[in-house]
């Protein structure tokens, strides 16, 4: 940000000095379009800018890249090109664009775990002056465990985008309801488990996946991963309930070699008729009940529940703003644009993961979109969720409890050990 | 200045920029507490990360477990390579094609063939549990107990055609004499073999062991790409931890300290090795 000036400084002569050689001058960083941001949330629609925004390949990319068209006619002078990567590579190039000098990309999707790291290092625009000033944007509609995840010591730097809220997925021709307690869930898993059949696919790889799906065990058992004072609170009996239930639903009701397993598998094997359930994020079960779904002849007879116990473990993308980007206001014009109830409501009936309150309740979503009984479930998920981890080096914690639990469900330590090893670990990184 | 040192020079200039610079860099960075999130206040620690590393559990399991890959595939490696060369040796009939054939695996890439045999080994998708199971036979690749020594294998699959390929070169540079005057003696192949192939080809095998062995301790394309180091923390190999350290979790610091201390072993190792190869006569 203190460079600003002398970037402004430079970027006009350069302006000036490329208007005279050529009119064909596009906007972009050093261009005509950049401008020191004015933090007004009413951006005006004649801004300049291009918006050159890193996000994953999936679907939900493609819906946001269909509506461009649609934004450029309320600001015809915003370029926005969004590049995909896979997964495994983005953090690393937003790293690597967040540390350069000159960024590469203006507008930044944020996976929940690296919000903290990225606050702190500075890396980040804060934008409440943005959202403040914004008029009819009614930030307040936004989940409220989503807003959390991107207040970083009193600041927010995201916007809600996308949720990976996680539910329990279930065959309703094999149960006749969700399970609504931990023991009704094995039960339940273990009454259809078969020959060819396993009760529920589950996700128990070593690092994020263990952990994600453990952790919702443990609320289930009436645990948390932080307590009220912000410790973590991973060695505590109802972890190590949850973790002895977790570890009997493995050796009982799930595929066999599956200790390695994570997303892809688990859907692979419920999809294709081998497992009765899995734990799994909330948006893909109109994925699998859809008139193309890799489930084929199965599509229609999933339902999607919440977790036993009511509380799930949450996971979110988030829209910011990288403090090395020099468009922010037409950054924050398209987001806010995006993310209003208009363009949320648009993004969701076109398949979009809802954020909104506003739009999950929306009769006209309802109709468009997967039934009422679909959002009306995911807004139970995300108004009762907490995320794997608040604060700083996440990812790293996340990675190193993770790995004991998968070392317990392995046999390779003993449930006490692996959670007092836990507990040790992730209380030593979060607090270096 | 002479002709020779001023020669030189260009190839001094490149190697201080290219490996000169980095490791320099990177032992500065070894004895900070960099972190690539917090850039701006950048404290001098001295030996700390050193210390950290030797005393880090982990650290110490990921040399274990690197040790134990890098033993078992290289003895392997060695094994079915010796048999292959020999084979090779005597074939008469299409040898450049048989050879050309087992030489393939060598020309994939690392991440290729941990991704192909990520495919091969699921217990969903995979052609060869699927096999398996048709026998009878039902087996997690990647379970507990099992995931070190599919990688290992993994490794074997790949490097056993550069050890066949040493052990071949060695295998018919060699003088007919001594062979000649064992069949007149009446020894046996394997007798044969042992005393003679053997001494004969050791200098040949010192090399290829210690190359192989050098370019095992890097493993890390199969790890990442099949069990990225699970379960729990079974195949979680030196170069994993390192990359784990540095880029996933930002410690940069550390992770050069980690690499540091590695490379300092692996020297040691390697100047003792040569200098008893050295004295022994054999090189």
């Amino acid at each position: 940000m203190k460079n600003r000036t002398v970037r402004r400084t430079v970027a006009v002569t350069a302006a000036v000095a490329a208007l005279s050689l050529t009119a064909a001058c596009s906007g972009g960083k050093g261009a005509p379009g950049s401008e020191t941001p004015s933090g007004d949330g009413d951006v005006s629609s004649n801004v300049e800018g291009t918006v050159r925004v890193l996000m994953e390949g999936v679907p939900d990319t493609d819906i946001v890249e269909g509506m461009i068209g649609e934004f450029n006619e309320q600001y015809p002078n915003v370029k926005v090109q969004i590049e995909t990567a896979v997964y495994d590579q983005m953090r690393d190039k937003y790293v690597a664009s967040f540390t350069a000098p000159e960024s590469s990309y203006d507008l930044a999707i944020i996976d929940n775990p690296w919000m903290g790291d990225f606050a702190k290092a500075g890396f980040l625009t804060p934008l409440d002056s943005y959202i403040e000033s914004t008029s009819g944007y009614d930030y307040e509609d936004f989940a409220e465990p989503l807003r959390q995840i991107n207040e970083v010591d009193g600041k927010t730097y995201g916007i809600p985008f996308y949720n990976y809220g996680l539910g329990l997925i279930y065959r309703t021709d094999l149960l006749s309801a969700a399970p609504s307690t931990l023991d009704e869930l094995v039960a339940a898993a273990q009454e259809n488990t078969t020959d060819t059949r396993a009760g529920i696919a589950m996700q128990p790889q070593r690092g994020y996946k263990a952990f994600e799906e453990w952790a919702n065990f443990l609320f289930a058992a009436g645990g948390s991963i932080y307590d009220d004072e912000g410790n973590l609170s991973l060695d505590t009996p109802e972890a190590k309930e949850a973790l002895e239930t977790y570890i009997e639903l493995y050796e009982t009701a799930a595929p066999a070699s599956s200790l390695n397993w994570a997303f892809d598998e688990a859907l692979r094997s419920v999809s294709s008729d081998k497992a009765a359930m899995m734990v799994s994020y909330n948006w893909m079960l109109p994925t699998l009940n859809a008139d193309d779904s890799p489930a084929g002849d199965l599509a229609g007879k999933f339902a999607l529940a919440t977790m036993p116990g009511g509380k799930q473990v949450l996971g979110s993308w988030s829209w910011a703003i990288p403090s090395n980007s020099e468009t922010d206001d037409a950054d924050w014009a398209f987001i806010s644009w995006l993310t209003s109830a208009d363009g949320e409501k648009q993004r969701v009936e076109a398949g979009g993961a809802p954020v909104r309150q506003s739009v999950l309740t929306d009769p006209q979503v309802a109709a468009q979109g997967f039934g009422a009984d679909y959002y009306a479930t995911v807004g139970d998920i995300l108004a009762n969720s907490a995320p794997l981890c608040q604060g700083a080096n996440c990812d790293e914690m996340i990675q190193a409890v993770g790995t004991e639990l998968s070392a317990a469900v392995s046999g390779q330590k003993s449930v006490a050990d692996a959670l007092s090893a836990a507990q040790e670990q992730a209380t030593r990184i979060q607090s270096s | 200045m002479s002709v020779r040192i001023r020669m030189m020079l260009p190839l001094v200039v490149v190697l201080a920029a290219v490996v000169g610079y980095p490791l320099a860099y990177s032992f500065y960075l070894s004895l900070t507490d960099y972190k690539i999130t917090s850039r701006g206040d950048v404290a001098f620690r001295g030996l700390e990360q050193y210390d950290n590393a030797l005393n880090d559990p982990d650290y110490v399991q990921a040399l274990l477990t690197t040790g134990t890959f890098v033993v078992s595939a290289v003895v392997l490696e060695l094994a079915i390579g010796m048999l292959l060369a020999l084979a090779l040796q005597q074939q008469r009939w299409v040898r450049n094609l048989s050879r050309s054939f087992l030489l393939a695996p060598m020309f994939i890439t690392p991440i290729a063939v941990g991704l192909m045999f990520r495919f091969l080994l699921n217990s969903q998708l995979g052609a060869i549990p699927s096999l398996l199971n048709g026998l009878g036979v039902s087996m997690d690749f990647f379970g507990s107990g099992t995931a070190l020594w599919t990688i290992v294998a993994i490794d074997v699959w790949q490097w056993t055609p550069f050890m066949m390929l040493m052990l071949l070169a060695g295998l018919e540079g060699l003088p007919k004499q001594p062979f000649e005057a064992a069949r007149v003696d009446g020894a046996s192949a394997l007798f044969t073999f042992r005393k003679v192939t053997i001494p004969l080809l050791r200098p040949v095998i010192v090399v290829a062991v210690l190359i192989r062995s050098l370019d095992a301790l890097k493993v890390f394309e199969y790890v990442y790409a099949t069990t990225r180091g699970g379960p729990g923390t079974e195949t979680q190999t030196i170069q994993y931890l390192i990359y784990n350290t540095g880029i996933t979790f930002f410690r940069l610091a550390s992770a050069s300290a980690m690499a540091y201390l590695l490379l300092a072993a692996v020297v040691v190792l390697a100047v003792l090795l040569f200098a008893r190869i050295r004295r022994g006569g054999v090189l």
